[in-house]
């Protein structure tokens, strides 16, 4: 009984065209998602041509979006709630931000120089274009903390290409279009940076953990990381630029067994506020990529 | 079939663009406000209206079109959807018999029970990717308001696709499933 339905349903299969282009489409569409999903990296993501342009057909559009709810703010802000003093206010705060953060550098490289005086020559001064963008959209997506800016390929700007402000490290380049890029943060999980504790010099890799904080992993259990320490990028990973501020020790949770040491980080960037941000775009990417085609080449020869 | 094809692509075209809209709306005006934890993913709820209601062998490939068009606004990228809508779309063919919306809180329960199905999908594929527990857990925790907000939005946005796709309680198409 049982072999006999089996055939009929086989049957009825084979000699139904709807069921059977039903199925053909269900495998293939099935089969191309699993290869491609099985495929993907989240090291960066290379668009074709046509992704190109749809991304930059819509942006403009949500870039329309976020102008009049820019526009509208700023009305209510600087002219119906405080005529001149809001405004005044927040120059000056981006200033007093600004020279922080100039501070934090320049003690950075102090520090630097006393540790390291012969050795200067790490990093040889790579000088970075800056590129200044406006952030358009969020990812549609709460799995991913990832913005839209409106620059692309044709305002200079290059696929991981770190993304900063006058606070510390937003994120780097993750995909990009000729006029509008998408910017992985440093609070996504697929984001990692190799960071550096400011006062102790311990390593650690930190990643995206929450919408509000990060984790540094990796940091032995004898590290005496302690509140509020200052997070750094190391410079390793040959994305950011050494010595941008990360964020601030925000949790340690340091078990009695175990390797390493549970750090969560805030960081230094309220993302929730964050309206426009710095691309540093690296004059050294074209010849880093020249010396990966060089060694691709050699192993191709090699081989 | 070629006029059936001919409509198809019509009504695909129409719901793409309010897709599109709804895409927009969730990337930019939402996060402007506040809205930066959690997003609406309008392209689940086309997605299960698709599978809900439309009965065309072109049912994989129409949502593999309503992904493609989400990875624009998104670095999620339309594999994972696709792979989950066509799971879920594999699942409703076996139930569709069942399946009445004929009041708002059975399309609202229905659309609650399979966009649980969906979470479960996903859920697998990323651990399968080595996804970390904390990052499966936030977005369980991230799903329950995303999704009841979908849940209820889906009667109104329904209503508005069954006018495009001119489908009935019974679905459309022909019936030729």
């Amino acid at each position: 009984m049982e072999k006999n339905f089996d055939t009929e349903s086989l049957l009825k299969l084979v000699q139904d065209s709807t069921q059977r282009l039903k199925v053909v489409l269900t495998v293939l569409v099935l089969g191309i998602s699993f290869y491609h999903f099985a495929k993907r990296d989240f090291a960066y993501r290379e668009t074709t041509f046509f992704d190109d342009f749809m991304i930059d057909s819509f942006g403009p559009v949500q870039r329309a979006f976020t102008d009049s709810q820019n526009w509208l703010s700023d009305i209510v802000n600087h002219y119906v709630a405080n005529v001149n003093a809001s405004k005044n206010n927040e120059t000056l705060q981006k200033r007093i931000a600004k020279l922080e953060s100039d501070l934090l550098s320049t003690s950075e490289t102090t520090k630097e120089n006393e540790r390291l005086k012969e050795l200067l020559k790490f990093g040889q001064n790579l000088k970075h274009q800056e590129v200044l963008a406006q952030i358009v959209a969020w990812d549609a997506s709460s799995d991913f903390r990832v913005i839209r800016i409106n620059k692309g390929a044709a305002d200079g700007v290059k696929i991981q290409s770190a993304v900063v402000t006058s606070d510390g490290v937003v994120g780097y380049i993750y995909r990009l279009t000729d006029h509008f890029a998408d910017v992985l943060t440093i609070l996504d999980p697929n984001n990692r940076v190799d960071g550096l504790v400011a006062r102790i010099r311990a390593h650690g890799i930190v990643e995206g953990y929450t919408d509000r904080l990060a984790l540094m992993k990796y940091v032995t259990r004898t590290e005496p990381v302690i509140l509020d320490d200052t997070i750094l990028t190391s410079g390793l990973g040959n994305i950011y630029p050494k010595g941008l501020v990360i964020g601030n020790v925000a949790k340690i949770e340091r078990q009695s067994y175990g390797i390493t040491q549970h750090i969560e980080i805030s960081p230094a960037v309220d993302f929730s506020r964050l309206e426009e941000v710095i691309v540093l775009v690296s004059s050294a990417d074209d010849s880093k990529k020249l010396e990966w085609n060089a060694l691709d080449a050699f192993d191709g020869s090699d081989n | 079939m070629n006029s059936q094809l001919k409509h198809l692509i019509t009504r695909m075209f129409v719901t793409i663009l309010i897709l599109i809209v709804l895409e927009t709306l969730a990337s930019s005006l939402f996060p402007m406000f506040g809205m930066i934890r959690y997003r609406v993913p309008f392209n689940v709820l086309i997605v299960l209206y698709i599978t809900f209601k439309l009965r065309t062998p072109w049912i994989p490939v129409m949502v593999l079109t309503i992904q493609w068009i989400h990875s624009f606004y998104t670095v999620e990228g339309w594999e994972i959807g696709t792979i989950a809508g066509v799971f879920v779309a594999i699942v409703v063919s076996y139930v569709k018999d069942l399946m009445h919306f004929s009041s708002s809180a059975i399309t609202i329960f229905l659309t609650q029970l399979f966009q649980c199905v969906w979470l479960a999908i996903v859920i697998g594929l990323l651990a399968l990717k080595g996804a970390e527990n904390f990052y499966l857990v936030d977005k369980f925790w991230r799903f329950i308001p995303e999704s009841l907000i979908i849940s209820l939005l889906s009667p109104f946005l329904f209503s508005i696709l069954d006018k495009i796709w001119a489908s009935n309680e019974r679905g459309m198409l022909g019936d030729e499933g």
